[in-house]
């Protein structure tokens, strides 16, 4: 049993990266990654290798993140804070004005849509450990790509000549 | 081999931007830019926004991971928790929500938490152990009733009122400072005319939640259970459970 205590582990720093990403709170995010390991090494004996450890985290961590928006109805207000220091590697202004823009946008794509756009462009999973971890059929998950992909660009191509002209 | 176009989809071209195909597959969705402008500007907009994204959370996985995300540490602690559970399981505790009685309607009505099992297995185990003690029974006896609250407030960090029971017909015996599973705890010792013992059981709540009244049976002993005011309670006894339920009203009462 301490070998899927160890892949277990393995899992955490992208378990946290998810979760930040989709909360945009540290704190929070980090909540919830403690209950889905609580979770996770709880049901251990449970886990049968049909998938990936990655793959069955991830899901875990999704339903923890679920039943908590469930819990605080208020959860889309919650506040920007993961971005009050910026991401290493952008120094130009236009480069942090288009990250802000970026950032602002996932907080308004629907759940749905973020959920699946950060299993891809993020973690880089396929599509086929996407939809597993989402518990979807894959022309669910495209279609919900698509249309993460459509909106995330509207909102930010929308708001860029304003915002580049305002300096 | 016949340079037969291959039927392009939008799945293609997602799974170009997001580098997912190689070889001929790659190649037939560039030869298919050519045609189709409009299809190589979105995938190229696809590609800035991983970029984007990457950029924005890709540093979290670079981070020091904090303690409490040990995954052999929480190992460690689930353990011990279940160590407390099983105990109880074995022994075919029932534990019984009352959130509808009395006072207590409409309050959070969820089931017992593994915080609230360790607490009234914490309370019973104490029980057994001082309750049966006749020379030593508490640290402090109930002559000392004012120091024993001040005492044991300042320990806990609580503003502790030790109840007066004697309604019930109870007299303080006395009290006595323990070791939690996760802080101190305080125990109070209540006898009857025929000396019969009731212990309550104190910690400090880790949050200010206030629970519903509940209920548990551990072979012959029962116990009250609640937390409020940031505390959470135990009342323990072999008493007959209405009269512990009055009994612990009143605590309660007196307590918040």
């Amino acid at each position: 049993m301490p070998q899927i205590l160890d892949e277990i582990e393995e899992c955490v720093p992208a378990l946290r990266r998810y979760a930040r990403a989709l909360t945009h709170n540290p704190d929070l995010a980090d909540d919830l990654v403690q209950d889905c390991l609580e979770r996770a090494i709880r049901k251990r004996s449970l886990w049968r290798p049909s998938g990936s450890v990655r793959s069955w985290t991830f899901r875990i961590l999704l339903n923890v993140y679920r039943n908590d928006l469930r819990r605080r109805r208020r959860a889309l207000d919650l506040p920007l804070d993961a971005l009050e220091t910026d991401p290493p590697g952008f120094d130009t202004q236009s480069g942090r004005l288009a990250l802000a823009e970026t950032a602002r946008a996932m907080q308004s794509l629907p759940m749905e849509q973020r959920e699946v756009l950060l299993l891809v462009a993020v973690e880089e999973m396929s599509y086929a450990d996407a939809a597993q971890v989402l518990g979807i059929p894959i022309g669910t998950l495209m279609s919900r790509l698509g249309r993460a992909r459509a909106t995330l660009r509207r909102l930010t191509e929308a708001g860029a000549p304003k915002l580049r002209s305002v300096k | 081999m016949s340079r037969e176009e291959r039927k392009i989809t939008e799945h293609d071209l997602h799974a170009y931007a997001d580098g997912l195909l190689t070889g001929p597959e790659r190649e037939a969705v560039e030869a298919h830019f050519a045609a189709d402008p409009a299809a190589a500007e979105d995938v190229e907009a696809w590609r800035r926004q991983n970029d984007a994204l990457r950029a924005l959370y890709g540093h979290v996985a670079a981070e020091p991971v904090p303690p409490r995300l040990d995954a052999h540490r929480i190992e460690r602690n689930l353990h011990a928790r279940t160590v407390h559970w099983s105990r109880m399981a074995a022994a075919a505790v029932l534990l019984v929500c009352l959130g509808a009685a009395g006072g207590w309607f409409g309050r959070e009505f969820a089931g017992p938490g593994p915080a609230q099992a360790t607490l009234v297995s914490e309370a019973m185990e104490a029980h057994r152990v001082y309750a049966t003690e006749v020379r030593h029974p508490v640290e402090v006896w109930a002559n000392e009733r004012d120091h024993l609250q001040t005492w044991l407030s300042k320990r806990l960090d609580r503003a502790i009122t030790v109840p007066d029971l004697r309604p019930d017909g109870l007299t303080l015996v006395g009290g006595r400072l323990l070791p939690a599973s996760s802080s101190a705890a305080a125990q109070f010792m209540y006898e009857d005319e025929t000396g019969r013992r009731l212990t309550l059981y104190v910690i400090p709540a880790q949050d200010g939640r206030k629970t519903a009244f509940r209920y548990a049976k551990l072979e012959k002993l029962e116990a009250f259970f609640w937390s409020d005011e940031g505390i959470s309670c135990a009342i323990v006894s072999d008493l007959p459970r209405d009269r512990l339920k009055e009994i612990a009203t009143r605590a309660y009462d007196q307590l918040g």
